[in-house]
């Protein structure tokens, strides 16, 4: 969850990381989190639709990794960091039953902008779900 | 006396090659066919005259298949060598035994694979299983810690040659920037017009360190093929002859597959030293008699060794051999003048020979002037072979 | 391979701007409110209107992860708010499609942000195909992977106003294996992934067994006492097939080593360093590191051995850790 301390930018070095992050996958939060992000696409909530698809049950949508996502470095980075960017690559799926841990560390600072650039990665058990880079403001 | 030494007894008449791409769009069998075909028709040979075939273990395309297709009748020689891309020079050495001791007149080698759009061999995935045959048992001191790729097996290597000699990073793009450069300027290559830079290959992203994905091969499919015959009947083909002055397999102490780490020093390729010794020993030469070499480049660390172990500079030295571009475009010995397998294509090896062949006719793309001797390597790492193709 | 004629006739198309969608709602609190609800997120900025007011905004914003989904159709495929364009702007993965690349997979979703946006914002977004590749074969199949950039406006009297942009690229592509539906009734399950055991023969069998017994034995000629690894069934120097084992101190150094980054095959963890280690013994191992950070890995640094249980207990296997020299 958020910390309601922001992270300020003199704080913040380079290689810093992040607190682990655990998500637990299951079949509410992927169909729940499809609906939330108005993505009806039934392999998100319905099995038999998924597995029509030749996947083994619903799979996470994309808005909700991106979703996920910005939970993970909000919650390290606190309600004043404001984000310019978001940017993810998608690798394994998440399918209900796993769990996706999220790591991510801090690799690039710039003063005059007080940016704070964060690599991010969501692990399951088959692997990478998702890669990527954050970008955010921090007073 | 009858001459016993296979030197200037056979000779490569005929070369063949399909395009190289990421994905054929057609079988194996027909690229073998395609490029067969395109071998005996460039010999003007007639496909009924083929006596023997030479290829990989590793292929899947059986000799019986392409004899049947071709509609040979009295094939009396077959023989395919192991060991991935250590095999590359290894099948024209077995044509030109065997049309030396006449068993069998006129021999194809051939290589057509897949390997991009069917099979990769770098996924790091493999189907090794439980049952307690060598391999199997072999390669389970590696697979449970999840060492599972050539880049990484070869990274081993090159770190302790890194380590003893002071190579660098930057040496290895610099073998990667030299034969991208050629491919550049290769049409056949897959990375024609597409050069890089050192520093492109520095930013490129780590596979196993110290190896980054410049420094790491294509996949590829494609097929080469070739036609070897004797000297005498090489000079009434249309082709002007590239004679096979010598060839050689190697294995030493403390062999393996991929994984000789247990030898005191692991920093030469003591493999490819059996190889140069016997080459050079079978033709008289040595490394001042080559204008141009093929120096198998799966990966880039492993052509520094090789370049040692056939003399091109001495043990360790190699790194300013490269970094005084000897190797490159204009140099003292430019290697891979076709791309190489890191910027033409990855068809284990046999695209290299073919390059040789191509450099002897005076038909390459990057026809270096007056060649008179072309070296060959094969697969680093692995039981491996050689070849030194010239002109009669 | 040349390219089929077909795709000149896609590749024409790249730049193309296509026209507005619009988002069915406005910018409101109760979906703002669902969507942090469902994702966990408690951030107040989108929730709570007395800290909102606080900030620069002076009220609650939408999370910036938030943009693409107000502009989605909803249930109803292809049921575009009032306003929208009667383009297709998916038409090129559409005549893919048509040309025998059924399949699609999102690779990336790169959002970035001009602004926060506001409750009562009305949004839209226009849609510019950016860019078709070469065409590729991954592991999933052949195919190509398309690019479009979707740009987002907030609708305003005075000039509508950019608030955000999605680059989003799929791979649209023909399956390397068709894939099979699922059998009705079969049980779900997420695939767990093991480590590949060991081959274990009967020439190897004691180094496993001792593993198991956390005990790291090196395989011995009783005739002239060289130690052999890895094991084999005859003595490499005298040919004796007589042996024994000795447990080796498991002390030794890095004699060699790698890190492995691609590609990433589960279960491993990457970057995963291996090291080739020379025990104090003499003989020479491949095995895992632990403890080590990237780029702090040296040659000859002393490690010493340690065993670790893998697969709920399936599987040990001597790694090795730094110690002081």
């Amino acid at each position: 969850m958020t910390s309601k301390n922001s992270k300020r930018f003199d704080d913040v070095r380079p290689g810093e990381a992040l607190p682990e992050l655990a998500i637990p996958i299951t079949t509410t939060l992927i169909a729940s989190a499809a609906i939330a992000t108005r993505d009806y696409f039934p392999g998100h909530h319905d099995m038999e639709a998924a597995q029509q698809l030749g996947s083994p049950h619903v799979f996470m949508n994309i808005l909700t990794t991106s979703g996920l996502s910005q939970r993970f470095v909000e919650g390290w980075a606190g309600p004043a960091a404001r984000f310019k960017d978001l940017k993810i690559k998608l690798g394994a799926p998440n399918y209900p039953g796993d769990t996706m841990t999220f790591s991510g560390e801090v690799v690039r600072t710039d003063a005059a902008s007080r940016e704070v650039e964060i690599a991010l990665k969501g692990k399951n058990s088959m692997g990478s779900h998702v890669t990527g880079t954050a970008t955010l403001v921090l007073p | 006396m009858t001459d016993m030494s296979l030197s200037g007894r056979a000779a490569i008449v005929g070369l063949g090659a399909t395009e190289f791409s990421k994905n054929s769009g057609r079988t194996e069998l027909r690229l073998a066919m395609e490029s067969t075909l395109a071998a005996l028709a460039d010999a003007g040979i007639d496909p009924s005259e083929v006596e023997g075939f030479s290829s990989y273990t590793m292929d899947k395309v059986p000799d019986y298949e392409i004899a049947r297709l071709l509609g040979c009748k009295n094939v009396k020689f077959f023989s395919q060598i192991p060991h991935g891309g250590g095999a590359a020079c290894a099948p024209v050495v077995h044509a030109a035994m065997a049309v030396a001791t006449g068993l069998a007149k006129v021999v194809v080698v051939f290589r057509a694979m897949n390997e991009r759009s069917w099979y990769r061999f770098g996924t790091g995935t493999y189907g090794f299983g439980s049952t307690p045959i060598f391999e199997n048992v072999n390669y389970g001191w590696y697979m449970p810690y999840g060492f599972h790729t050539p880049a990484a097996w070869v990274g081993m290597f090159a770190q302790r040659y890194m380590h003893e000699y002071g190579a660098t990073s930057e040496d290895f793009g610099r073998v990667s920037v030299a034969v991208r450069d050629f491919a550049a300027t290769n049409p056949a290559a897959f990375f024609y017009g597409k050069p890089i830079t050192l520093e492109e290959h520095q930013a490129s992203k780590w596979i196993a360190e110290p190896l980054r994905l410049l420094d790491c091969c294509q996949e590829s499919d494609g097929a080469v093929a070739m036609v070897i015959t004797s000297v005498e009947r090489a000079r009434d083909l249309k082709q002007k002859p590239v004679i096979i002055k010598a060839g050689s397999q190697g294995i030493t102490e403390g062999q393996q597959s991929m994984t000789s780490y247990y030898r005191d020093d692991i920093s030469g390729l003591p493999e490819m030293g059996v190889v140069a010794k016997e080459l050079y020993a079978q033709s008289g030469l040595g490394p001042e008699a080559f204008q141009t070499a093929v120096i198998y480049d799966h990966f880039t660390p492993f052509v520094l060794p090789q370049l040692e172990e056939f003399g091109f500079c001495k043990r360790g030295e190699a790194r300013d051999f490269i970094r005084a571009g000897e190797h490159a475009r204009g140099g003292k010995l430019p290697i891979n003048t076709h791309g190489g397998q890191l910027g033409e294509a990855y068809i284990h090896g046999m695209n290299g020979v073919a390059e040789a062949v191509r450099q002897v006719r005076g038909t390459a793309a990057n026809q270096v002037a007056d060649v008179e001797n072309v070296l060959v390597t094969a697969g680093t790492g692995v039981p491996t072979s050689g070849l030194i193709l010239g002109v009669a | 391979m040349a390219e089929q004629e077909w795709m000149s006739e896609v590749r024409a198309k790249v730049g193309r701007e296509y026209g507005r969608v619009y988002a069915w709602d406005e910018v409101n609190a109760p979906m703002i409110r669902q969507w942090c609800e469902v994702m966990g997120v408690d951030n107040p900025l989108y929730l709570d209107a007395d800290h909102a007011a606080t900030t620069e905004f002076g009220g609650i914003v939408a999370p910036p992860a938030m943009l693409q989904a107000w502009c989605l159709e909803g249930l109803h495929m292809n049921n575009y708010a009032p306003g929208s364009t009667d383009e297709n702007p998916y038409e090129v993965l559409k005549t893919l499609e048509a040309h025998g690349y059924p399949s699609v997979v999102a690779v990336n979703s790169d959002l970035s942000f001009e602004r926060y946006v506001k409750l009562g914002e009305k949004l839209y977004y226009t849609t510019r195909l950016d860019a078709v590749g070469e065409e590729k074969t991954t592991a999933l199949g052949t195919g190509y992977f398309v690019t479009l950039i979707m740009s987002f406006f907030s609708q305003k009297p005075e000039g509508d106003e950019k608030v955000g942009q999605l680059l989003f690229r799929v791979f649209k592509f023909r399956p390397a294996n068709v894939p099979k539906p699922v059998e009705k009734g079969a049980a779900p399950a997420v695939p767990k992934f093991k480590r590949p055991k060991p081959g274990i023969s009967d020439d190897t069998r004691f180094f496993w067994e001792g593993v198991d017994a956390g005990k790291l034995l090196i395989q011995r000629c009783t005739c002239c006492g060289t130690l052999r690894h890895p094991p084999a069934p005859v003595c490499i120097k005298c040919h004796s097939f007589d042996w024994d084992t000795v447990e080796a101190s498991g002390k030794g150094q890095l004699y060699s080593f790698v890190v492995m980054h691609y590609p990433e095959v589960p279960p491993f963890e990457h970057p995963n360093p291996i090291g080739l280690i020379e025990l104090d013994e003499g003989v020479r191992l491949i095995a895992g590191l632990v403890g080590v950070k990237r780029g702090e890995i040296r040659i000859g640094q002393r490690v010493q051995v340690e065993f670790q249980s893998f697969d709920d207990g399936e599987l040990t296997l001597p790694m090795f850790r730094p110690v002081a020299a």
